[in-house]
């Protein structure tokens, strides 16, 4: 007897433990488990933001659904293990899509992207900006949600402005110039301008606004042979001439270009808000005077646009099952509130495709920058994601045949048709 | 013909060699050529495009101005680099004071790297608060201060001239073979009342000759293959009035049109030969040396 009752707590002792442990695991495997890669780990800006909002999403959502982040900090790496995972049709549940010729290919391959058109349509997709939603559309197929974006408004140190006499920033090109002489009569060189690194940044963000004056929002979609290139090189040209950019504009490169405006020698500017910590930490006063505007309008033409760019888009393996798909969908939705990007904007000082606004007492001038993409009548991208990369290599060295060289805006579009060929 | 009596072991020594650089040299360098008839972005598929590329090169003032370019670069290091050097190694070999002491000073900027010599350079030219612009203006010359890497004509002349200073490696190679010319020569050369500079022109520079062309096509090699110095200082600007082949060369590369980029690779590889044999073929003669023996 005794040695029956010794068997039989053996056995339950055994039992219990073994039953337990499938009584759990029966209730982890309730849960839908998605992977999601991601570079914004370690020491980038968006790691700390981005792994609360997934904890918090995760609690929300606890024994349904659990997002795992697995942190891939090498970028490049990252971009090249998802281009080769798109090829080979093997996509992580959750990922950043980063939209580019190559990976906006893969939204005509079947069953390898997760569409997200019809959960748009009831209502999600109100929040986006609509310009950055269409850039995210191809055929109907909404393939990759759009997320964060880089925004590069005109900007403008009012105490310089000040000085010279200046109220407000011009909203044509014809008050520009005229501000733009005041200016110098103050003895202020009026734009920061560029020429070197591999795009001439500043100045092609300058000729992307005057491009989008002149043409709207789908000015790129224009081929080389029209006006408006040649007359976006005029207004251009004009900004090298006259004294309107300083001596070193050719062949200078964005150090030089920052650093005039840093140390308050132009006026005028153009830049992303990745730019916002390095003035608020080496020029306080500059941070502190400095407002955003659209780019002037040329005569006749477009004003208020601004000149923004897809940076990451989010994006989902294709799925049958129609739990995980629910699954993905309301991650999508969470990562994409209004207020959880804002928390994101104001803690890293990324801007996103979402109609949002931040809390102005954290930083005045990211404020700015959500303030200008908000009031934006359209946007549209700049010349670096609008053409082949032989023809932005050739932009900086156009402009200094133009300004070093003699050569006309006629001849600046030349050479940028002749890098276009082949 | 008969074999060596070890060739058995002269080619079990040789085949490692062999195998690398067949592999890492010989074959890469055929592909160039190959690579140089195809169209491909680095995905997907080659397309054979014939002497497409090569065509389109010719049409593009950058690829003209890289070549010409190239070729001033090849010049200038080769006869002017190549000349100071051979000028302050006869200085040196006449061990005046602190002669040891000048050669290290001398040959000091080689072992420096070359992106930080760019970068010194750089705060020399650039327009505002540059070094060279300060002092014209500090001695009353403002109507010369200028861009000087921004201009199209003093813009390659600025960047040569930053690399011609820098003669420690071949002053050290000249220093070498005009230390070991025999003493005598110069002894009886004084006996019979032949000054310095005759010494020097009839003695020093016959005698390390073969040298010296080693020396200048050294530097032309790098002459023909340089790209540092100009990619950090102009990039190639302004227009491309300072680019080389090196630099059209990584921009391509940069712009995934690999086609392009080993057409003008395998460009760089026949001027670079044609140059370097004719310069040779040019300046070789027979050993001096030999001629004294006798």
């Amino acid at each position: 007897m005794a040695r029956r009752v010794f068997v039989l707590f053996l056995i339950a002792a055994f039992a219990f433990p073994v039953i337990g442990v499938f009584a759990g695991g029966a209730a982890e495997e309730e849960a839908i488990v998605l992977q999601f890669p991601t570079f914004w780990v370690g020491t980038d800006s968006k790691a700390v933001p981005v792994e609360e909002l997934v904890s918090e999403f995760n609690q929300m959502h606890e024994g349904e659904i659990r997002v795992q982040i697995e942190p891939t900090p090498d970028t490049d790496g990252y971009r090249q293990t998802i281009n080769t995972r798109l090829a080979a049709g093997d996509l992580p549940d959750l990922f950043i899509f980063q939209p580019d010729p190559t990976t906006m290919q893969y939204y005509e391959a079947e069953d390898v992207l997760m569409d997200f058109a019809d959960e748009l349509q009831d209502g999600w997709g109100d929040r986006f900006q609509g310009s950055q939603m269409e850039a995210a559309t191809v055929d109907g197929m909404v393939k990759s949600i759009p997320y964060e974006i880089g925004v590069t408004p005109i900007w403008y140190n009012t105490r310089l402005f000040d000085q010279a006499g200046i109220d407000e920033f011009p909203r044509t090109f014809g008050e520009f110039w005229e501000a733009a002489e005041a200016l110098k009569d103050a003895g202020i060189t009026p734009t920061s301008q560029m020429t070197g690194g591999a795009n001439a940044w500043t100045s092609m963000l300058w000729y992307s606004h005057i491009i989008g004056s002149i043409g709207g929002p789908d000015a790129w979609d224009r081929p080389l042979d029209h006006p408006q290139y040649e007359q976006a090189a005029e207004i251009l040209l004009q900004l090298y001439s006259d004294g309107n950019t300083t001596g070193d504009a050719v062949g200078g490169d964005a150090d030089v270009s920052g650093s005039h405006y840093l140390a308050q020698r132009t006026a005028i500017f153009s830049n992303g808000p990745w730019y916002i910590g390095r003035v608020a930490g080496d020029a306080p006063e500059v941070h502190q005077a400095t407002q955003l505007a659209p780019a002037p309008a040329v005569e006749g033409g477009e004003h208020g646009h601004q000149v923004t760019f897809a940076l990451s888009n989010l994006a989902a393996a294709h799925t049958d099952d129609p739990a995980r798909r629910e699954a993905v969908v309301k991650f999508m939705q969470w990562m994409t509130e209004p207020d959880n990007v804002a928390m994101i904007t104001e803690e890293a000082g990324s801007l996103f495709a979402i109609n949002y606004e931040i809390d102005p007492s954290i930083d005045p001038l990211l404020s700015e920058f959500v303030r200008v993409q908000n009031e934006a009548p359209f946007t549209l991208t700049d010349m670096e994601r609008a053409f082949p990369v032989a023809v932005v290599q050739e932009f900086g060295g156009a402009i200094e045949a133009m300004v070093a060289g003699g050569a006309s805006p006629a001849e600046f579009v030349e050479i940028l048709k002749d890098a276009a060929r082949d | 013909m008969t074999l060596h009596k070890n060739w058995k072991g002269i080619t079990l020594f040789l085949i490692p060699v062999g195998v690398m650089y067949f592999t890492f040299f010989i074959y890469p360098l055929g592909y160039v050529f190959v690579l140089s008839t195809m169209s491909w972005s680095g995905f997907g598929p080659m397309e054979f495009v014939g002497l497409h590329n090569f065509r389109r090169l010719v049409g593009m003032t950058s690829f003209r101005l890289g070549i010409r370019n190239n070729l001033i670069w090849a010049l200038s290091l080769g006869f002017i680099q190549v000349g100071l050097a051979a000028v302050v190694a006869m200085i040196l070999a006449r061990k005046p004071p602190f002669w040891r002491s000048l050669r290290t000073v001398y040959f000091l900027p080689t072992v420096i790297s070359q992106v930080a010599i760019a970068m010194l350079w750089y705060t020399i030219y650039r327009e505002n608060f540059g070094l060279l612009n300060t002092v014209l203006r500090n001695f009353g010359f403002d109507h010369l201060a200028m861009n000087w890497l921004g201009n199209f004509y003093t813009a390659l002349p600025a960047v040569i001239a930053q690399q011609l200073f820098y003669i420690g490696y071949f002053m050290i190679i000249i220093l070498a073979g005009v230390m070991s010319i025999p003493k005598s020569l110069y002894e009886s050369a004084e006996i019979d009342g032949a000054t310095v500079l005759q010494q020097e022109f009839y003695i020093t520079m016959p005698m390390v000759r073969d040298i010296a062309v080693v020396a200048m096509t050294l530097a032309m090699a790098f002459g023909i293959r340089h790209f540092e110095a100009t990619f950090l200082l102009t990039g190639g600007g302004p227009a491309h009035r300072t680019s080389t082949l090196g630099i059209l060369l990584h921009r391509n590369l940069h712009a995934a049109n690999y086609g392009r980029a080993n057409a003008i690779a395998a460009v760089l590889i026949v001027v670079g030969a044609l140059i370097i044999t004719l310069v040779r073929r040019l300046l070789s003669t027979r050993s001096a040396v030999e001629d004294v023996k006798q």
